[in-house]
């Protein structure tokens, strides 16, 4: 097998869950704020199935990951970054997904404020993890 | 138990098995890389002298190291893309061997840059990294 494939492979994969966890936060939020009842036709729709599918598009992201690095689960450098950055980012999105399959519908909108929050900060150390990612690429 | 704990508890569950199975991933790749690698022990090195590890040489080897080496294997020998060179277990003449012919698709051949007096003060430098 070519070498060079979980590159290319992981460069690809990893921008799918970043866009559409933020987009799901993003859409969530515009719910919130016009006061949308979840499970809505309209905007949470949007925002449900966007942190769903970001959660399912994380899981290539990370495996691509490991084989690129033969299964560095920190390793040293920009590359410790990256890790101290997407392990907690990878657990927090799935816990989210998790959460919002099965409770996220019926929360109330109190608790539905710290799911956003929760959004926010999986987006931050996604968004982190991505610099540092990209960091990387520019010291080859 | 009220039931947003009970929805929290098992969002942090699947959390948590997303996680350990990522990591239980790596390390079975780790395994796996390590097996087909040069970290392996080589079965030489127990019938082999290392080589001298003096001062002036290891001083050589950490120069040539920073400017071929150290962008893969990191300033400290660490390990950054490629592994951690401290304590290896292999020969000498493996390490020489690593330097000169490379591993095909994971590390270049230095055969070109480095002649013999290079090698010696490369592998005294790995060698004294403990």
């Amino acid at each position: 097998m070519d070498p060079t494939i979980w590159p290319k492979v992981h460069g690809a994969a990893v921008h799918f869950p970043l866009a559409l966890a933020l987009g799901s936060g993003l859409f969530d939020l515009a719910g919130f704020a016009v006061r949308e009842r979840p499970p809505g036709p309209g905007l949470h729709s949007a925002g449900y199935w966007m942190m769903v599918l970001g959660a399912l598009g994380s899981v290539p992201a990370v495996v691509s990951g490991l084989f690129m690095t033969k299964g560095s689960l920190l390793g040293h450098g920009a590359l410790r970054m990256h890790h101290l950055f997407v392990w907690p980012a990878f657990t927090l999105l799935v816990a989210l997904a998790t959460w919002r399959v099965f409770t996220g519908q019926r929360a109330s909108r109190r608790i539905f404020a710290g799911y956003l929050i929760a959004v926010a900060v999986a987006g931050a150390l996604m968004t982190a993890a991505g610099y540092w990612g990209g960091e990387m690429m520019i010291a080859r | 138990m009220p039931p947003i704990i009970k929805s929290l508890s098992f969002a942090a569950l699947a959390g948590g098995l997303a996680l350990t199975s990522a990591l239980a991933m790596g390390k079975v790749l780790q395994r796996s890389a390590a097996r087909s690698s040069h970290q392996q022990p080589s079965p030489e090195r127990l019938f082999e002298a290392p080589a001298p590890t003096l001062p002036e040489l290891v001083a050589r080897g950490r120069t040539l190291f920073l400017d071929s080496c150290a962008h893969c294997h990191g300033a400290d020998a660490r390990g950054d893309e490629g592994p951690d060179l401290h304590a290896v277990q292999v020969s000498d003449r493996y390490i020489v061997n690593i330097i000169t012919r490379g591993i095909p698709h994971e590390m270049p051949s230095f055969a070109k840059k480095h002649g013999a007096d290079d090698l010696t003060a490369l592998t005294a430098y790995v060698r004294s990294l403990e």
